[in-house]
């Protein structure tokens, strides 16, 4: 199993309140279920607060790059010690 | 390396080129022909006047760079670039000169700037790029002021809903600097007029509110070979990224297919407050700003965000 980071941004850094987390992971689907597991319903309630309601995974919702490179480039889903999964809301106003 | 020129759009006086492949060192000004008539009653113009660190330069005023332009029949910006060549300084641009220099303010004078959407970020970004000394400012939007723009659209007011945006930009611009000149284009910008609406601009500016017009103004600075300054903003949270045509851009973030991206993000729940609209078109200007002077380095192959909330500022390099 490879330990990666998860770094969130923007609203999401706010609403989880934190800056990363620790994952161990073979494959960026196994890192998925993990960080839905671990932070789904704390960021949908949290969501839900602020008066916003979303059905889904945080995947269906987010932006997710892997080492700098959105998971929609991606050829491989394996993942590496040290890798780096950024992950943030799309931001589109203006 | 030697110089690679993306531009093409050459006036009569000057010859403007990016240095900027592996790097920018702005736009390069060659020779430039000025009137010999000019250039004596720029330099009999001068006064002194205390410079902001206490010691004294010399500057010319608004009055009379507008009587030298009158009586010679030369643009504001000819006067202004005249005296700024011979260490005179626009007494308008006094607190730009630390910044950027002389010849960065130069640089300024003799450069167009694309702005799409004349909204949130895009009426903002106007007005600080007038009062830096763009000389051109090339404007498209298709929109008029409505109400819900008034929180955050810094050209809206009461009495001005209903009018199309570019028009108060124009006259807004005029008011500011009168050396400063707006072609406004009252339309959508699509696919098919992109390149020829922004055709002439140096760099061009995101003031828009969706992802399908980012990428049609996106491809269209590709093709020109042009710069890109993207921003997008949501409650307390904005983005931004300088696009230069070799670089990574919007497919970093939203993959490669268009047709798979979405068209509004949180922005749509969380909103769009005033202070940080203002906040991401500010720092777009000094995007363009570094750009065009070559001072500073533009945020390039790397998206940077900025939240507010519990103030956070991150940078993510981006790969392909």
């Amino acid at each position: 199993m490879a330990l990666i980071t998860v770094r969130f941004y923007s609203l999401w850094r706010s609403y989880l309140g934190a800056d990363s987390t620790p994952l161990q992971a073979d494959h960026i689907q196994d890192a998925l279920t993990q960080l839905e597991e671990k932070f789904g319903n704390q960021l949908r309630e949290k969501l839900e607060t602020a008066g916003v309601h979303l059905e889904g995974k945080i995947q269906d919702y987010s932006l997710i790059l892997l080492n700098g490179t959105t998971l929609r480039n991606l050829n491989s889903t394996a993942l590496k010690e040290g890798d780096v999964l950024h992950i943030f809301p799309p931001v589109i106003g203006g | 390396m030697s110089p690679t020129r993306f531009l093409t759009d050459l006036s009569l006086h000057s010859l403007l080129y990016y240095n900027c492949r592996d790097s920018c060192e702005g736009i390069s000004v060659e020779s430039m022909t000025v009137d010999k008539d000019v250039r004596r009653l720029v330099a009999q113009s001068a006064e002194s006047e205390a410079a902001p660190d206490g010691k004294t330069c010399l500057v010319i005023n608004l009055k009379t760079t507008a009587s030298i332009s009158r009586s010679q029949g030369v643009p504001p910006k000819e006067v202004e670039i005249t005296a700024l060549k011979q260490g005179i300084i626009p007494s308008r641009y006094l607190r730009n000169i630390g910044t950027i220099g002389l010849e960065g303010q130069i640089k300024l004078l003799q450069s167009t700037v694309g702005v799409v959407g004349a909204g949130g970020l895009g009426s903002t970004v106007i007005e600080l790029l007038a009062r830096q000394g763009i000389v051109r400012l090339i404007v498209v939007d298709n929109d008029h002021f409505a109400e819900q723009n008034l929180n955050r659209q810094i050209m809206s007011t009461e009495e001005n809903l209903g009018e199309y945006k570019v028009l108060v930009a124009a006259k807004r611009v005029k008011e500011i600097n009168s050396a400063t000149s707006v072609t406004t284009f009252r339309e959508r910008l699509t696919r098919e007029n992109a390149q020829g609406l922004l055709s002439g601009a140096h760099v061009v500016v995101d003031g828009l509110d969706n992802l399908p017009s980012r990428l049609v103004v996106e491809h269209a600075c590709r093709q020109l070979a042009i710069p890109y300054v993207y921003a997008s903003i949501a409650g307390f949270s904005g983005q931004l990224m300088t696009i230069f045509p070799g670089d990574v851009g919007l497919s970093s973030l939203y993959g490669s297919a268009s047709n798979t991206a979405p068209e509004q993000g949180v922005e749509t729940r969380i909103g769009n407050p005033p202070a940080t609209v203002a906040m991401i078109a500010a720092l777009q200007v000094q995007e363009v700003v570094k750009i065009i002077t070559g001072v500073g380095t533009p945020i390039r192959n790397q998206i940077l965000f900025v939240d507010t909330r519990e103030f956070a500022i991150d940078r993510i390099e981006l790969g392909r």
